[in-house]
């Protein structure tokens, strides 16, 4: 749909309220150059050859994180247009973990994007947890069949399933988990993250998969009951040795459910223009916002 | 639960099929595309996982146009109708292998799905998108090989084609919105397994 100028001095309002969020959790927002030289390790963005090179306008962001991180803990956020191959671009806020310990860096990514969408006013939303360890381990034995059961499970079409020729033993153990969505699935690390995070809107959902090529196990996807798509998602991956965890959002979901409240600046007028800004430079100072009139 | 329903030869066996499986459903009247109660549409076949992908609940397509949109929806189960396949066809009298096809220029309603086919075969082909009677651009030159839907074939013989290879078989799909599958979780499992208690005792 086409913008106008207040959609994206929404998206920017957006922007700026996730940054607060996130700075109050501690991570620190790194950017990049628009273009990047061309590599297999980095997804989406737009390839382009000049002179004899090829690169990529405005590639994913957490693919560069991983090729550029060299080592350390850190947390990091980043804010930025990724292309998609063509002239269409798409706005995302992103958060990653890189270095943490088991379940205390699910817990904390996990309440960093409910916290980040409260902060934005949005309160209807759901994320559902699931786990690609999980379906690694009711797959064992069955090696050969795993692409097709993640073929079955990326479209929820148990008949693929169904059709495998493996014992109706495993079948049933695939369709429960297939159909597993609840706080408590017997699997300690999981359950631990549930409890932790402690939010209702929070799930275990084993039917929950995200394709993308990093991810070790716990992936997350977050939506609303408004929007027909997700508003993001995220999982855990490896970097350099390092346990990670990370999620995107997509702003232009979030303009959709974002009402806006723009904090109100206090009013100031008067007859002598040095007077008033001197007033306005004081409250600024102390963190106070202003309109001024004069 | 809002249903988007494919306009044409899908039609009326997708509402019988979930009239059947328990849904009862009242369609929209005359020209109108909405019910009156505003829970089923009618959409062009092709529209169908675009309406489905973008919030409606639940769709019927066929596999071919589910695969050419791309789109990023669940597609819980196969139904039992619909069935077709998507075929490359060539003039009858100059008969090739796909592998033999570099440089063609074909004509076809379905170019991703085309340029994929080929892409795999590493062949290299032009192709033009066109909205129906494909086979028309072969017969007017302006295209050097058709892909399209083939059932019986009478199509193609009667303009002068032969079918020469098989790109994918087609199929009526029952298609779930991704967040739908969540939101409306026991809901949509109780129709999936009803569809396909009606489709098991078919």
């Amino acid at each position: 749909m086409k913008r106008s100028i207040s959609d994206y001095l929404r998206l920017a309002e957006i922007g700026n309220r996730l940054r607060d969020a996130f700075e109050l959790w501690g991570y620190c927002e790194i950017v990049f150059p628009a273009i990047e030289e061309y590599s297999d390790e980095i997804r989406k963005g737009t390839k382009f050859a000049h002179g004899n090179g090829f690169y990529l306008i405005n590639p994913d962001v957490t693919s560069r994180i991983i090729k550029n991180f060299s080592d350390g803990r850190t947390r990091l956020y980043y804010i930025s247009e990724v292309l998609d191959g063509g002239v269409r671009g798409k706005w995302e806020a992103g958060v990653e973990f890189i270095g943490g310990r088991d379940v205390s860096m699910h817990v904390e990514i996990l309440l960093v994007a409910i916290t980040a969408l409260e902060s934005l006013g949005i309160e209807e939303f759901y994320i559902d947890v699931g786990s690609l360890e999980v379906w690694k381990e009711a797959t064992r034995g069955i090696e050969p069949f795993r692409d097709e059961i993640m073929r079955a499970l990326q479209r929820r079409n148990f008949g693929i399933i169904e059709s495998l020729p493996i014992s109706p033993g495993r079948k049933h153990r695939l369709w429960e988990l297939f159909n597993f969505r609840g706080k408590r699935s017997g699997l300690e690390k999981l359950d631990a993250i549930i409890e932790a995070v402690e939010d209702e809107r929070v799930f275990l959902d084993f039917g929950t998969v995200r394709p993308l090529p990093y991810y070790t196990d716990v992936i997350f996807e977050i939506y609303s009951p408004k929007l027909g798509k997700p508003i993001g998602g995220g999982g855990e991956y490896e970097v350099k040795g390092k346990k990670a965890i990370g999620f995107a959002l997509d702003m232009n979901a979030l303009l959709k459910l974002y009402k806006g409240r723009k904090r109100e600046g206090k009013r100031l007028s008067g007859d002598s223009v040095k007077e008033v800004y001197s007033k306005a430079r004081e409250l600024v100072k102390m963190g106070i916002p202003v309109e001024v009139d004069v | 639960m809002k249903f988007v329903l494919p306009k044409g030869r899908l039609f009326k066996p997708s509402v019988e099929l979930l009239r059947k499986a328990g849904v009862e459903l009242s369609l929209p009247e005359g020209r109108s595309l909405v019910s009156a109660d505003g829970r089923v549409s009618i959409a062009r076949a092709f529209d169908v996982p675009v309406y489905v992908e973008h919030g409606i609940d639940v769709g019927i397509a066929g596999s071919d146009v589910v695969e050419e949109r791309g789109s990023d929806v669940f597609v819980p189960l196969e139904l039992p109708f619909g069935k077709c396949r998507l075929s490359v066809a060539v003039p009858a009298e100059k008969p090739v292998e796909p592998e033999d096809m570099d440089g063609y220029r074909v004509a076809t309603k379905f170019p991703n799905i085309t340029r994929n086919y080929f892409s795999r075969l590493g062949v290299e082909v032009e192709t033009i998108k066109l909205h129906g009677n494909v086979e028309l651009a072969v017969r007017t030159g302006i295209a050097d090989a058709i892909v399209d839907i083939v059932e019986t074939g009478n199509t193609l013989r009667a303009n002068g084609l032969v079918e020469i290879a098989k790109v994918m078989n087609v199929s009526a799909l029952l298609l779930v919105n991704r967040i739908a599958q969540k939101v409306r979780f026991e809901e949509i499992n109780g129709l999936v397994m009803a569809i396909r208690r009606v489709i098991d005792g078919a």
